[in-house]
């Protein structure tokens, strides 16, 4: 043994000899002779390699007749052989097209893949196009940027977007360690070198039951060899414009029925309810002092004598309510990083900041990132590679979403007369009363919006820390062995300080200050061995083997006051009544193996095997182990087969994957267990509830099997590509809700059941139509659809689950509102609309496709790209619309039949029909068996306002089921990159850009951004324009 | 090398062996498993007591709504949903009642059983009753009869219900383990026997038309508790209501406490008002208040109007928009504990009593039930003493209110239907259904249903899907013009 270890020290030391070598020095250029930063150089006998520095010049230690090869992306790759040269000047060329042969992206568990051995599809996205444009979040940046990934942006401050993968959603991973708590806000832009997604069960098989959906992987900036390099970034946006924002009408003011005087506040009487169904604005009256109709408002001064309200003229004193409560937002974001290396290791870190003012007043939020990072060669074979980054996000008061009285948009856009302006509010306390009674011409139902952004504050405060730690030992030439840990940690405080005289439903505030402390910690250790291998020519084959274990914990605490003793004064100890609170903990633990074999056969097949076994805490033990296998295959035919010559690339791929996922539910790890729920307390006397739902104790995993395939295929030189990927996913053994009749004593039994198909398809259109000496245009077009249907209903005998039979699409929308069989809207005697005992098939929720088109035009050193995407298809209902047409702020409600009702005269007649005779005979699901009925046009005129009250005039909007269909356009950069000779001495380079996101959008849904997918009311969509500072040392 | 691979390995092992083993977490921290029946019974009384609702009110003529056309109030109703949640609530009460040997919560729990299956079959006809449960009792999650129970005839549900109530009443017993968690009355065994043979009266009097079905010996039942006070005592006054207060705690509070319609939207009917205005019922100075145009005190009868629960809405928020319609009193918004909410009450239990002996049942003064059922609903609405002890009698000495031979019957009901506003949940709804007292108007052009007052509800969605056969049936043998709210159940035949 001993012997055998000197003998190996001996060798390793005569290697270490030989390679001593000769220094070579040069410097590398572009054919334009700017010299090149960061091209790879590769002793070809050795392996060994080094980085080129900022100015191109590169230092390799290696034998006198080596032969070094220059790599870099977008260049034609070159090999020179020294034959004993000491100093080399090398000059690239620009490849004619991207080099498909030679992209590698990032794959499951962080390993570096070339893409055409993939079986799967894999979209990587280079950090370079956040890096000027900046969006609140990363996530939101990938918005149109890769095939099958649907981002739904919210136009609200501080919202997650929805991220939509295949029609699920996605793991997040961080350099390699999964990060199950997803949160968007937590990574720098600026510190994202590549987003890799895997999109489908077969790449993400890897990661297990996490990966079932697929994943999106955040590779961040490493450090790389060379001298100091520091990088400055800078992004400044102003939201001054919109582009889209609710038109509301300015003819009608604050009532009910025609009909408007203030006495209390109350509502009630002649302050009509709280509508905007009131009388008509600015009408000439000769008999009132002002010359207008006058009456009581809530700021009529009070006459001394009889203490009555003095009536005012009715004047549309506030058309630009929603503009005159805005401010412009911004959006700006700094950072600095710096970045050194030697042959020994290398380290970066960097630093940033992201502050936006919401467009609300008393709005906003910080977030700040600190990260570290960097690897050494701590001996020979051992390497590590450790990065910690910490994030804090704060904001002390960010908006509420949502239809309800806590959001302000309830209180501007839909429950305000233009007879009131806005800016007459911001007064919001009460003469006298400031802390415990809000000013507001309403004070039983809405709220002054200026009072709830500056009084109902809804903070957040939140520390993330994650990073990892990977040592890294090469056993032999062929087996290494790597050893990493990773986590995510983040501590938070979510409170709410809700004033004296805050309005909610059925509630009015006497004050409340609530807490909600969430900590949470989760590591995911991993044991990873490989082994390659080269047999010759013709095969080679690289196994990897690994062993995890993966421990979550999330704890909270909530406090709530229940009324405030002192006014304004925000603390537990100020109750009135006993505290309020709650308490969580909740565990989870994966132990899992897995393999992975990659081979390589007659250099153009290549074949992926993955294999994982899990045990997960989160079911009951008896069931609580599974193991799933992937295989994936490609072939890049183009290497073996004589092409026409057009043809420069073309790969076929395919891959099926079984995947099981043991988490019965995202958050809580402990859904497999029966227990009580705590119910509230009456009189301080405590309560359980058993809820009606039963969990199966025999549960077992539900999976997803996946199948797919797709091609590749570069033409004229890869100048133009085109990726295909169809897929059909199976789902199965979900953990489903089974109803049962509720007289059984359970609504539901949670157990394996039903099965569902997805499939759907992603195109990908990308290339350099054209690319001269001084103007290149670089152009990616992708578009995918992907739908999901009922495949088996397993417990009900007739095949339905719900109203939906198998072989239907899952996002059907059923109405109730009566239709005849084509489409016209069906009322009762009595001229309003009538129902059907069971909802009808109305249309479908998803898009039919979703795509984007970037653009990148550089001519010289000035480059401008441009992002466009959206969506066709699918049906979107909207709150805002709904709710505008029902309280009386739609513009399309200003029509003389409006006059007449506030006139008194009932002479609307809804379009539609009434039935005459006959009737209608659905089955249990709805559908129906006969239908005899006769109809004649609805002729019964009714009161125009109390129509709209009852109906909303749905029948009018479609139902407010509106066309998803828009194209916006998302991004646009014009950047100058400042000529080296200007910035010489000062920087290494300098570029200025002229930003803007969210610049227009065409769509079929009126006054809201259908960008989110849903309305449920929003921030009017802001137009940001700005501009960007990026300076490298 | 061998090194390396040593300390990794104990690294590994480290970070695997540290970990809690798979067992741990099978217990979840946050909820228990088991319980003490105690900790049962306060959510199935706060559902069980909170009777509370406006949209019986509406549905009842007592109120208008005028946010939009109401289904309830214009009788445009679909559906109606069960309430079997609930009885699963006290099938768990009753499993940790055996096991923890404590008996009383069993009974009390058959009367909350019963109790609730006579609210759906009320709602319905005929519904799973015998079968019913099996999945929660048993765990039997697989057999077509436990997860798809057949439907009872009425007729069967009630002749249960009856022997359930009676095995309650005698069975609870003041000796053996107290229960605790009562927000009724508070562990008062007494007090409960007392409402579950009032309660019993109460099922007995809604099966008046089945006086002489065989099986159920209603007559022989309702004299079995009247005359034997010792074994089956009867509520003797407010004091044994049953009822739910309320308290100004966030979420036990009113129901309808700072509620926006509530303040806005709910007007007195024109009817109820002309009732009042009739037998010159100073309840009307409590239940509404003056119209804004009359500018009167609140106690001037001639202050009050209504609308119309039949009218089209813009009829109804025209006359609300000038100002001549009373809204419902500002108690009902405005108060966090304003009235209790009762299940049933002393008042109800003397009308009851006075119409079983109207109808022969018993023997007894009816007069004199009627007068206390009176004066009980007179002492119980009294909020803030707005009408003094004196205006009480005179009221009860009226000549209006004297009950009148041959009128009997819709007097009784007329002041068990005053007595119920905004109170004892659909009960009001239902003894009109059962009587036709007081007379609801269908005449204004608002009306849906073809002018008709519904007389149930259509079976709920859920039936159809996870019962779907049974449920069909049922319709069948009930209703033959199908699932219709105008269908006649076998209670009302």
């Amino acid at each position: 043994m001993k012997r055998t270890a000197i003998c190996f020290l001996l060798l390793l030391l005569t290697f270490c000899g030989f390679t001593q070598g000769v220094a070579v020095t040069g410097t590398v250029r572009s054919a334009e002779g700017t010299p090149l930063a960061g091209v790879t150089i590769l002793d070809k006998s050795t392996g060994k390699g080094t980085n080129t520095d900022l100015a191109g010049k590169f230092t390799i230690q290696v034998a006198t007749n080596a032969t070094l090869e220059f790599s870099f992306i977008g260049y034609t790759k070159q090999e020179i052989a020294l034959n004993g040269r000491r100093e080399l000047t090398v000059q690239l060329a620009l490849s004619e097209g991207t080099a498909l042969d030679e992209v590698v992206v990032t794959t499951a568990l962080g390993i570096k893949k070339q893409q055409k051995t993939l079986g799967y599809a894999v979209q990587e996205v280079s950090g370079e196009t956040m890096a000027k444009t900046k969006t609140p979040t990363p996530l939101a940046a990938l918005t149109g940027k890769v095939a099958g990934l649907n981002i739904n942006n919210t136009t609200d401050l501080f919202r997650n977007p929805g991220i939509s993968l295949r029609g699920r959603t996605p793991l997040i991973v961080i350099d390699g360690i999964p990060d199950p708590d997803a949160d968007p806000y937590k990574i720098n832009a600026d510190d994202i070198e590549s987003i890799s997604v895997l999109k489908g069960p077969a790449a993400g098989a890897l990661y297990g039951a996490l990966g079932v959906n697929g994943a999106i992987m955040y590779t961040t900036k490493k450090g790389r060899k060379g001298k100091l390099q520091v990088e400055v970034n800078s992004s400044t946006m102003f939201q001054t414009s919109y582009t889209v924002v609710p038109e509301v009408q300015t003819v009608y003011g604050n009532g009910d029925q025609g009909r408007y005087a203030y006495s209390n506040g109350s509502g009630g009487g002649a302050e009509g309810g709280g509508w905007i169904w009131g009388p008509k604005l600015d009408q000439r009256d000769p008999s009132t002092p002002s010359g207008f109709y006058e009456t009581t408002q809530y700021d009529s001064p009070i006459d001394p004598v009889t203490g009555q309200r003095i009536p005012t003229p009715w004047i549309s004193k506030g058309k630009n309510n929603i503009k005159n409560f805005f401010r412009t937002g911004i959006l700006s974001t700094n950072s600095v990083s710096a970045s050194v290396g030697t042959e020994k290791g290398s380290f970066r870190v960097s630093a940033n900041h992201m502050y936006q003012q919401g467009v609300v007043p008393n709005t906003g939020l910080n977030n700040s990132s600190f990260s570290i990072g960097g690897n050494y060669q701590l001996a020979p074979k051992l390497s590590m590679d450790a990065k910690l980054t910490y994030n804090r996000e704060y904001s002390d008061n960010y908006p509420v979403v949502g239809y309800g009285p806590p959001n302000y948009l309830y209180n501007l856009i839909l429950w305000i007369g233009p007879d009131i302006d806005i800016r007459d509010l911001e007064n919001y306390w009460m003469p006298g009363r400031e802390g415990l009674q809000q000013r507001n011409y309403n004070l039983s139902w809405y709220n002054n919006p200026h009072f709830i952004a500056n009084e109902l504050l809804n903070g957040y405060k939140r520390n993330n820390s994650f990073g990892q730690a990977t040592f890294d030992y090469k056993i032999s030439k062929d087996l290494s062995v790597k050893f990493r840990n990773g986590f995510n940690q983040y501590s938070s405080i979510a409170d709410v300080r809700e004033p004296y005289s805050y309005i909610a439903y059925s509630y009015i505030s006497r004050g409340n200050y609530s807490s909600d402390q969430s900590n949470y910690f989760d590591i995911n250790s991993d044991l990873i061995l490989n082994y390659k291998k080269d047999f010759g020519e013709n095969f080679g084959i690289n196994v990897t083997a690994g062993a995890a274990n993966a421990y979550r914990r999330f704890e909270s605490v909530y406090t709530s006051t229940d009324g405030l003793t002192i006014p304004e004064f925000y603390s537990i100890t100020n109750t009135i009544n006993p505290l309020k609170g709650s308490n969580l903990l909740r565990e989870r633990r994966t132990g899992s193996v897995y393999g992975m074999i990659d081979a390589e056969a007659l250099g153009f097949l290549y074949l992926n095997l993955t294999g994982r076994y899990d045990k997960t805490s989160t079911l009951p033990i008896e069931n609580n182990g599974y193991f799933y296998p992937s295989v994936g295959l490609s072939a890049v035919l183009s290497d073996k087969l004589e092409l026409p010559e057009a043809i420069s690339f073309l790969k076929l791929r395919g891959s099926w994957a079984k995947v099981n996922t043991g988490f019965i539910s995202g958050n809580n790890p402990y859904a497999h267990i029966n227990t009580y729920q705590i119910g509230p307390k009456w009189n301080n006397v405590p309560s359980l509830i058993m809820p009606t739902s039963y969990i199966s104790p025999n549960l077992v995993p539900e999976t997803v099997e996946s199948s797919e395939f797709g091609a590749v295929i570069g033409l004229f030189k890869n100048r133009i590509n085109l990726d295909v990927t169809y897929f059909s996913n199976l789902d199965y053994n979900n953990f489903q809700p089974v109803t049962l009749s509720q007289a059984s004593g359970n609504s539901s039994v949670v157990k394996n059941a039903n099965i569902f198909q997805r499939r759907g398809w992603e195109f990908m259109l990308s290339g350099y139509p054209v690319r001269g000496k001084n103007f290149k245009w670089e152009t990616s077009f992708n578009f995918s659809k992907v739908h999901r249907w009922l495949k088996d209903a397993t417990d009900n005998g007739d095949g339905y689950l719900g109203q939906i039979k198998e072989g239907q699409r899952m996002d059907r929308i059923y109405i109730t509102e009566s239709r005849t069989p084509d489409g016209q809207a069906i009322y009762n005697a009595n001229g309003m609309q009538a129902y059907t005992p069971f909802g009808q098939y109305f249309g479908d929720r998803d898009p039919d496709w979703i795509y984007g088109w970037q653009n990148t035009f550089t001519y010289k050193n000035l480059s401008l790209t441009f992002s466009v995407d959206g969506r066709l298809g699918g049906l979107i209902y909207s709150t805002t619309n709904q709710k505008m047409w029902w309280g009386g702020t739609a513009k399309g409600t200003v029509t003389p039949f409006r006059d007449d009702a506030n006139a008194g005269n009932s002479t609307y007649v809804g379009p539609g029909v009434v039935v005459t005779s006959g009737n209608v005979e659905y089955d249990s699901y709805g559908n129906i068996l006969s239908d005899s009925r006769k109809f004649a046009p609805n002729t019964t005129p009714v009161n125009y306002i109390s129509f709209m009250q009852s109906t909303s005039g749905a029948m009018l909007n479609n139902y407010f089921y509106y066309s998803g269909t828009y194209l916006k356009m998302r991004e646009l950069v014009l950047t100058y990159e400042l000529p080296s000779k200007w910035v010489k001495g000062a920087f290494s380079g300098a570029s200025v850009s002229f930003i803007g996101n969210n610049l227009f959008i065409l769509s079929k849904i009126p006054n809201v951004d259908p960008d989110a997918e849903r309305d449920e009311l929003q921030t009017p969509s802001m137009r940001s324009i700005g501009v960007n500072f990026n300076v490298r040392f | 090398m061998n090194k390396t691979i040593f300390f990794a390995t104990i690294f590994g092992l480290l970070i695997l062996g540290s970990c809690k083993k798979f067992d741990y977490f099978q217990d979840n921290p946050n909820n228990p498993t088991m319980a003490d029946p105690s900790l049962l019974l306060p959510a199935i009384e706060r559902t069980a007591f909170s009777t509370i609702s406006a949209d019986a009110a509406l549905a009842s003529r007592y109120l208008v709504y005028t946010q939009g056309a109401s289904n309830s109030q214009y009788y445009g109703w679909q559906r109606g949903s069960m309430g079997y949640g609930n009885i699963t609530q006290v099938v768990k009460m009753e499993q940790e009642a055996a096991r923890t040997n404590k008996p009383n919560y069993r009974y009390i729990g058959k009367f909350f059983k019963s109790y609730f299956v006579v609210n759906m079959t009320q709602t319905f006809g005929d519904i799973p009753y015998s079968q019913m449960m099996q999945s929660i009792m048993y765990g039997n999650y697989s057999d077509s009869s436990a997860i798809r129970p057949v439907y009872d005839k009425q007729e069967d549900i009630y002749r249960g219900v009856l022997d359930d109530l009676k095995i309650a009443s005698d069975s609870l017993s003041s000796t053996s383990v107290a229960i605790g968690g009562d927000l009724v009355y508070n562990g008062n065994i007494e007090k409960w026997k007392r409402l579950i043979n009032s309660y019993t009266l109460r099922v007995l009097m809604s099966l008046s038309k089945k006086e002489n079905v065989a099986s159920l010996n209603i007559k022989q039942r309702f004299n079995e508790i009247v005359s034997n006070p010792a074994k089956y005592p009867l509520m003797t006054a407010n004091s044994d209501n049953g009822r739910l207060p309320y308290y100004d705690i966030t979420g036990n509070q009113y129901p309808y406490f700072n509620n926006n319609s509530m303040k806005t939207d709910y007007y007195l009917d024109v009817s109820f008002v002309s009732i009042l205005q009739e037998l010159q019922d100073p309840r009307l100075f409590v239940f509404g208040k003056p119209t804004p145009s009359s500018g009167g005190p609140a106690t001037d009868f001639d202050a009050y109007d209504g609308l119309s629960g039949s009218a089209p809405l813009a009829e109804n928020t025209a006359k609300r928009g000038a100002g001549n319609a009373s809204q419902i009193n500002d108690r009902y918004a405005y108060t966090a504990t304003n009235e209790p909410s009762l299940l049933m009450g002393y008042a109800e239990l003397q009308f009851i009593l006075s119409e079983a002996v109207v109808r022969g049942w018993i023997t007894g003064d009816a007069s004199e039930y009627y007068k206390k059922g009176i004066k009980a609903s007179l002492d119980f609405s009294n909020y803030n003493n707005t009408y003094s002890s004196d205006l009480i009698d005179a009221y009860l000495a009226s000549a209006e209110v004297a009950l009148v031979p041959g009128q009997e019957i819709e007097q009784i009901i007329t002041q068990k239907y005053i007595s119920m506003f905004m109170n004892t949940g659909w009960q009001p709804f239902y003894e009109q259904r059962r009587t036709g007292f007081p007379e609801f108007d269908v005449s204004g052009a608002g009306i849906l249903n073809g002018g008709q007052i519904p007389k149930r509800w259509m079976y709920p969605n859920d039936e159809f899907t996870n019962n779907r056969v049974n449920v069909e049936n049922a319709i069948k043998s009930q209703y033959p013009g199908g699932d219709d709210i105008n269908g006649i159940m076998w209670i009302l035949q």
